[in-house]
Parts: C-alpha cells; sequence; structure tokens
C-alpha cells in the first residue's frame, strides 16, 4: 500500500519538495526575528556605552522570549473611530510580504540529497530580482494601510511618508541594480552569484555598491532613514495606534526586510555563496552566505547608533538630486563599457 | 491492496485549472468592486487587488516577467500615489444620489455589452504569430523574449509611447511650478 502512494505522489515529489522548503525557510525567518532583536539591543547598548539587556538568562538570551510572551498576551486596543477591516489587514500584508519576498533567495549552492538534486531556494524564477522588488513594494501598503485606517494625525503622516520615500528610494534602488543586471545579462539570482565566483561585484561596482546599499537602508525604513516612525515628531508614526502583536507584527516586517535587503545585498555584490578562500560546497557556501548577511545586519545596527535622523526636506532631496543622477550615471557607465 | 489506478485525471491540471477560474473570477469581482464601493480607499484598494489578480494570472500563463512588471509599475507605483493623494485629501464616502450621470453610466454598459455579444459572434481571438514560439521562449527567457520584441519590431510605437508620458510629466511640471500670474500672498 505505501508504494501506491509513493507511486501516487511520485511525479508531485517537486510539490512536497517545494512546501517543505517553504516551510522551513518561513518558520527560519520568524525565528531569526527575536534573535535579530536581541543582537540589536545588545550591540546598542555596546556602542553607547552601556550593558543593554543582560538579566534574562545568559547574556540577556532570554529577553526577547519574555518580550514575545509579554507582545502575545497584552490586550489588544483598536480605537472606536478606526476602520476595523483594514486595521487588521495592514500588519498582515507587511509580514506576508515581507516573508514571501525571501522566496526567490538562494541561500547556498544546490546539493544533493537522497539522490535529489535540491535547490536551496522555494522559487527559482527567471527574473527573481524583479519579483522581490514588487513584493517589497507590495508592503509598503501594509504601511499606508495603517495609517489611513488609524483615523490619527501621526499616523496618516506616517503612511504619507512612507510611500513618499518608498517611491523616491525605489528608483535608485532598481537603478543601481540595473547596473548588476546589465554585467551578468540575467534577472536570475543565481546566475548572479555564479558570474561573481571569481571577483565578487563590490570590487567591479563600488559606485552602484554604495548607492545600493544606501536606498536599501532607505527602504527598510531603518534609522538615519526612519522619518516614517520618527518618535520624537510622530509618536511613532504608522504604528501609533497599534498594541500587543499587531504592533509585534510591524516590527517582524521590519527586521525581514532587513535579512532580505542584506541577502540581495549579498547576492548582488558580495558574490552569494562563493567563499573565495574556503573549498566550496554547500555548506560552507551557506556559512558564507549566512556570515555575509550577518556582517550586513551589524552594519545596519551601526548606522542607527551612528547617524541622526536627517531631516524630511533633505531626505527627498539627497535621493532625487544627489543619488539618482548618480545613479543614472553609473549605468550608463556600465553600459557603454559593456558595449565596447 | 488498494488500487489508485481509478484515479485517471492529473490533479496538477485540475488544480491549475481551478486556480486559473478562482483567479480569474476574484479580478472581476474586484473590478465590480472598483466601481461599485463608495468609499474612495477601498476603491483603491479593490483596484490594487484587481491588479495583483492580474499579475498572478500573468503568472499561471508562464509570463513571469509581465507579471512583475505589472506588479511594480501598476500594482505598486501607480496605486501607491492614488492612496498617497487620497490620504492628502482625505478620503469621504460619497452621496449615492439618484443623476444623469447614471443614465450615461447605464448607456455604456448597454454598449459594452453589446459590443461583447458582437465579439463573441465573430468567434475565438487569433493568436499574434512572432518569431517566438512557446519552446524559444523558455530557452532565452521571457523578459529577453519581451526586450527584443519591443525594441526591434515595436520601436516606434514605444518610443512615441514614452515621449506622450514625457510631454504629460512636462505638463505638470509648468501648470504645478510656473503659475502665469504670481499668486498673492497673504498680509502677516
Amino acid at each position: 500500500m505505501i508504494d501506491d502512494i509513493v507511486h501516487f505522489f511520485e511525479p508531485y515529489i517537486y510539490l512536497i519538495v517545494g512546501g517543505v522548503k517553504a516551510i522551513i525557510i518561513a518558520v527560519a525567518l520568524t525565528a531569526v526575528v527575536p534573535g535579530l532583536v536581541w543582537l540589536e539591543r545588545r550591540l546598542m547598548g555596546r556602542f553607547q556605552v552601556r550593558l543593554g539587556p543582560n538579566r534574562v538568562g545568559p547574556f540577556g538570551l532570554g529577553q526577547p522570549i519574555s518580550d514575545s510572551i509579554k507582545l502575545l498576551f497584552k490586550e489588544s486596543i483598536i480605537q472606536s473611530s478606526a476602520d476595523k477591516f483594514l486595521f487588521h489587514l495592514a500588519p498582515a500584508i507587511v509580514v506576508f510580504t515581507a516573508i514571501l519576498s525571501f522566496a526567490v533567495i538562494p541561500i547556498t549552492q544546490p546539493f544533493e540529497i537522497f539522490g535529489q538534486t535540491i535547490g536551496p531556494w522555494i522559487a527559482n524564477i527567471d527574473s527573481g530580482i524583479l519579483f522581490i522588488f514588487a513584493i517589497s513594494g507590495m508592503g509598503i501598503y501594509g504601511k499606508v494601510i495603517a495609517g489611513l485606517s488609524s483615523n490619527s494625525k501621526y499616523s496618516l503622516m506616517g503612511g504619507l511618508r512612507s510611500s513618499a520615500q518608498m517611491i523616491s528610494y525605489e528608483l535608485t534602488l532598481g537603478i543601481a541594480a540595473l547596473s548588476i543586471i546589465v554585467m551578468t545579462g540575467s534577472l536570475n539570482l543565481v546566475d548572479m552569484v555564479k558570474s561573481q565566483e571569481a571577483v565578487p561585484f563590490i570590487l567591479v561596482q563600488p559606485l552602484a555598491f554604495l548607492l545600493f546599499f544606501i536606498a536599501g537602508v532607505a527602504e527598510t525604513n531603518r534609522a538615519p532613514f526612519d522619518l516614517p516612525e520618527a518618535e520624537q515628531e510622530l509618536v511613532a508614526g504608522f504604528h501609533t495606534e497599534y498594541t500587543g502583536m499587531k504592533f509585534a507584527m510591524f516590527f517582524m516586517g521590519e527586521y525581514i526586510n532587513m535579512v532580505t535587503m542584506s541577502s540581495l545585498v549579498t547576492l548582488l555584490f558580495l558574490g552569494g555563496w562563493n567563499t573565495y578562500i574556503l573549498p566550496q560546497n554547500a555548506l560552507t557556501g551557506f556559512l558564507a552566505f549566512a556570515f555575509k548577511v550577518l556582517f550586513l545586519l551589524c552594519f545596519f545596527i551601526w548606522l542607527r547608533s551612528t547617524f541622526p535622523r536627517i531631516r524630511y526636506d533633505r531626505l527627498m532631496t539627497f535621493g532625487w538630486k544627489f543619488l539618482l543622477p548618480i545613479a543614472i550615471f553609473n549605468l550608463l557607465l556600465t553600459s557603454a563599457l559593456k558595449v565596447l | 491492496m488498494f488500487d489508485f489506478s481509478w484515479v485517471d485525471f492529473n490533479l496538477f491540471e485540475v488544480t491549475y485549472d481551478v486556480v486559473v477560474f478562482v483567479v480569474g473570477i476574484t479580478a472581476v469581482l474586484a473590478a465590480l468592486g472598483v466601481i461599485l464601493c463608495s468609499s474612495p480607499i477601498y476603491c483603491a484598494l479593490y483596484l490594487i487587488g484587481h491588479m495583483m489578480c492580474l499579475a498572478l494570472l500573468f503568472l499561471l500563463y508562464h509570463a513571469e516577467f509581465i507579471a512583475a512588471v505589472q506588479i511594480i509599475v501598476y500594482a505598486g507605483a501607480v496605486m501607491i500615489l492614488f492612496l498617497f493623494i487620497i490620504a492628502l485629501l482625505g478620503g469621504k464616502k460619497e452621496k449615492q444620489e439618484f443623476s444623469f450621470h447614471k443614465f450615461m453610466a447605464l448607456g455604456f454598459v448597454g454598449i459594452l455589452s453589446a459590443e461583447l455579444m458582437l465579439s463573441a459572434r465573430v468567434g475565438k481571438t487569433q493568436p499574434v504569430e512572432g518569431m517566438f514560439t512557446p519552446a524559444k521562449i523558455t530557452e532565452v527567457g521571457s523578459a529577453k523574449a519581451v526586450g527584443i520584441e519591443l525594441f526591434s519590431r515595436h520601436l516606434v510605437p514605444f518610443e512615441l509611447a514614452s515621449i506622450l508620458l514625457l510631454v504629460a510629466a512636462v505638463g505638470v511640471i509648468c501648470l504645478a511650478k510656473f503659475p502665469l500670474k504670481p499668486l498673492r500672498r497673504r498680509a502677516r
């Protein structure tokens, strides 16, 4: 009987493998968030010459667990003037799009297990990088809808700023990535990593890397570009009215977006799973990828504790009049060199 | 033992058809929501939903590139501006009242349904034959196929459309930035 069942499911084995991979990656991503919160608080403490959380468990490792229990059991308050449906929808959109955009990211090279070649990605689609841009562009709706549905001035301003910032910096992000696409001639992320086997693109395209990273920080709404949730002027921006787990979901979305953006920078510029010095196999590939992503995440946190938030008009001027022209110039230069 | 040979349909194909049908129906419902909803915010959200459904349909027909572009351009960039404007101006519910506009809308609906019947009378739509076959598209990738077709055969219409958009952008900037008469400032 088991043979019959196996025989029946054999043509659909790739569906089962895909489902298992999807579950593993989604669970791993959500599990990474508390660790990242802990890392950020510890590192911020070090940067500001204080200890950070160190009371719960060794090195304060129990702190994220106690925080998440607290957030889960908090009362969920919805003010009566809010649009209930949209109010509930907004955090769901943020988390959903954040996890979904990780689907096309290859975390190491393909490996064989039980005679099956398994690609360490959920989907290796032809235009993977466009998929990430598209889905992370959808994520902004969560913030805008949160701002609109809360029926509060601070939330509305946060949502508006969020959308304006997104539109401005998505251009730079896309054009900086375009120069890499021009160099590899492919939209596929696996192809991009494969073309960096000799040398990572950060050495070939340092300007594009800088632009992409700055725009990436702005896209993930991290300090110094955290205008949508500027505490000193907007209370907490678009999530002012949220409490409990729904409030935590916005943070989950933000941290997962950080991971995705770091992975994207790693894949495009730092050579993905190429170790360059160690022997190359799936395990060392994954370790190299994880190390690079972790380094970039620490860099994000470092940026947050180093720079003050920039003013709103400066943000727009910086994006449109400084970053965008440089990005276009870089793209033209790259294409000209490619054609020559 | 159990015999599974009675399962003679292809599970994958049936699921595929069902998914296409559901997505299509959702797209139609969302499109109806756009015109029937009274609150502008919900209208915009229905429109986003409709565009997402279209992108999903493209994805189901193996046009990944078009799907991604559909989401980035329409569902992402254009609709976020719509929501931006609605948020800035404050979306108020429209009053439902009977007016001349409704008669005009009814007229349009009548014309459209007549056209639909006409097109049903004509018969099946014919695919446009080009240099690309499905086999070739899987070889070069859908992004390349679209690019080659767009920048070789349809270059002139493409450039004309981009000039049209440029003219519109310049016009908007002129209207917004340089008023013919300088606005009088209120005395402080």
